[in-house]
């Protein structure tokens, strides 16, 4: 079926790249001047010169003969060959100086300089893991570049990570290659969408993960070299680059190393987090996931705050229609140790406020029968409705929403309690955070971290 | 003298020799490792043979969901309309939020409902 894609100038070169991954380089494309279109595009008067000017290249890309390399493309050819680079200097700093030059002007670096990844130090690297360099981790997005474990060790090389870090990175990510995770959004969307990184279990406290104050801040090699790896990872891996591929209108918060923390099992209340995920205590595991920026709770160290109120302020942003598509994927509740204890004195367990947040956050169906979402057009019910439908809500919870979309019901904003994910961290006084994904498709995965050779933990 | 002259143009030579070896022994060569992902190269794919006129065909306008697409493409329909008065213009549903990255699934309905596409707008 001819066609012709209609796109604007700030994205041509995205769609270009996007049609050149499937296979189809010859697309017709028209690119709307970006400085007009988007200004306009509230009303059909504004858009009709846009249009107008146009249309007669529109016309002419539906009907006119196509040549013979959009008829039969050329096969595209493989990138590049997987070989070691030599790069020459009349000294030690000349070399590497060049080294940086050529990763940096090339796009494989993230705009810092990086640890030149000479095979002995990837050896070094590989050592950490029982993991055969050779095994594929899986494909990273959007153009699905193979991912082996000694791929993801010369990206951890590059980023100044200790071997001894090597499993966690690993894990993470097995985490963001999951079939499950959506991970072409949180690479690609014109949202700042950014990865939160959890460690948990002995591993984190024996790596020294940062998990109190400053914890997703500069300063803890743990948490920097390991999110600089995983972001080097998907850079590389995934081939993107802003503004090409990488759509991020204002970038993303913490592009460098991600959000990166532990959670603070020591001062947390309640079980370690993957052990209320049915891990042991023994186990040391690594979650990943999408999140916009997070919400910061709390009085910190100037000002009063209760646990109660904090709850009830995350009810107040999270319920409210506009915040966000009803029924998201995920919030990720970061408690710093003083909210977390309050609210152990109040008789919660990490259970329990599950619940409470399930229950109290859920949206009564009158509020929700005027209300739009999404990008402005579609109503909450109807979207409620064709996500039962389509399986985006899972089947074994099908019924609790059907039920509540009539008078009188209260429909949930996440699937079940259990996609609130609480954690403790951050500082003694500190701020509560809230880490939110709206969707639309499944962005967080826990694994265990195996395969340690240099550590106690983790094996 | 001729003696002289081979000695001195040995002594010269081993010179330039000694200067050339010593520049090569400060040379540093530094072996670093490829941080990209392979990409297998996917089949490519030829587009469709373009139609000799727009005058009677069924055109399918295909609302990516993003906001103002909508807009646009009743613009289009709209100069469609005149301009090509025996077409028929479909309208293809505004995608949902949530249905968004669903798009891909819709296409075979696209295809059995008109001639032609055009599609927007990306982003």
């Amino acid at each position: 079926m001819p066609g012709v894609y209609f796109t604007t100038t700030e994205f041509l070169d995205d769609a270009k790249s996007a049609a050149k991954d499937r296979g189809m380089p010859g697309i017709r494309m028209i690119a709307l001047p970006a400085d007009k279109y988007y200004r306009a595009r509230a009303t059909d008067a504004e858009l009709q010169p846009i249009a107008a000017a146009v249309f007669d290249q529109m016309v002419d890309d539906l009907v006119r003969p196509l040549t013979a390399e959009e008829a039969k493309p050329s096969q595209i050819q493989k990138q590049h060959e997987n070989t070691n680079i030599k790069v020459t200097g009349t000294d030690y700093e000349d070399a590497y100086q060049k080294v940086n030059d050529l990763f940096l002007d090339s796009r494989w670096a993230d705009g810092l300089p990086i640890v030149p990844p000479t095979p002995k130090l990837v050896k070094a690297m590989l050592a950490a893991t029982t993991r055969s360099p050779d095994e594929v981790v899986g494909q990273v997005a959007p153009k699905n570049g193979t991912a082996t474990v000694e791929k993801i060790a010369v990206n951890s090389v590059m980023a100044g990570a200790k071997p001894e870090y090597f499993p966690v990175i690993l894990a993470a990510m097995d985490g963001f290659v999951d079939k499950h995770f959506d991970l072409t959004h949180v690479q690609a969307s014109t949202g700042s969408f950014t990865p939160v990184v959890i460690v948990n279990g002995p591993l984190a406290k024996e790596l020294n993960f940062n998990s109190g104050i400053g914890m997703l801040g500069h300063g803890w090699r743990a948490n920097s070299t390991v999110g600089r790896a995983l972001r080097l990872s998907l850079l590389n891996i995934g081939q993107t680059w802003p503004a090409v591929n990488d759509m991020a209108l204002t970038g993303r918060f913490e592009a460098y190393t991600f959000f990166t923390f532990a959670e603070d099992e020591a001062k947390s209340p309640w079980e370690p987090y993957h052990v209320s995920l049915g891990y042991k205590p023994e186990d040391s595991t690594v979650m990943v996931a999408t999140s916009g920026n997070p919400l910061v709770l709390g009085g910190g160290a100037v000002a009063p705050w209760t646990a109660q109120g904090i709850l009830n302020t995350v009810v107040e942003r999270t319920s409210n229609v506009v915040f966000g598509w009803v029924h998201s994927q995920t919030y990720i509740l970061v408690l710093h140790p003083d909210c977390a204890y309050e609210l152990s004195k109040l008789g919660y367990t990490r259970k329990s406020l599950q619940e409470w947040l399930y229950e109290h956050t859920s949206i009564p169906y009158e509020k929700l029968i005027t209300a739009t979402s999404g990008f402005g057009h579609a109503s909450e019910i109807d979207e409620i409705q064709q996500s039962i439908a389509d399986g985006r809500i899972r089947p074994d919870r099908a019924q609790v929403f059907k039920d509540a979309l009539k008078p009188g019901g209260k429909v949930p904003i996440v699937q079940s309690p259990d996609d609130f994910h609480i954690v403790v961290a951050g500082g003694s006084p500190g701020y509560t955070l809230l880490f939110s994904y709206p969707g639309p498709n499944w962005a967080h995965e826990t694994k265990k971290i195996t395969g340690a050779t240099l550590t106690k933990a983790g094996h | 003298m001729k003696r002289n002259t081979n000695w001195l143009l040995a002594t010269a030579l081993l010179v330039v020799g000694l200067c050339v070896a010593g520049t090569a022994a400060a040379q540093v060569t530094l072996e670093v490792m490829d941080p990209r992902g392979e990409i297998p190269p996917p089949p490519t794919i030829g587009i469709n043979p373009r139609v000799p006129e727009l005058a009677g065909k069924k055109i399918v306008l295909v609302d990516n969901g993003k906001f103002g697409a909508d807009n646009f493409l009743d613009v289009i329909a709209q100069i469609l309309k005149e301009k090509y008065p025996s077409a028929t213009i479909v309208m293809y549903p505004k995608p949902s939020a949530q249905t968004i990255t669903d798009m891909p699934k819709w296409y075979p309905t696209v295809k059995q409902q008109g001639d032609l596409f055009i599609f927007g707008v990306g982003d």
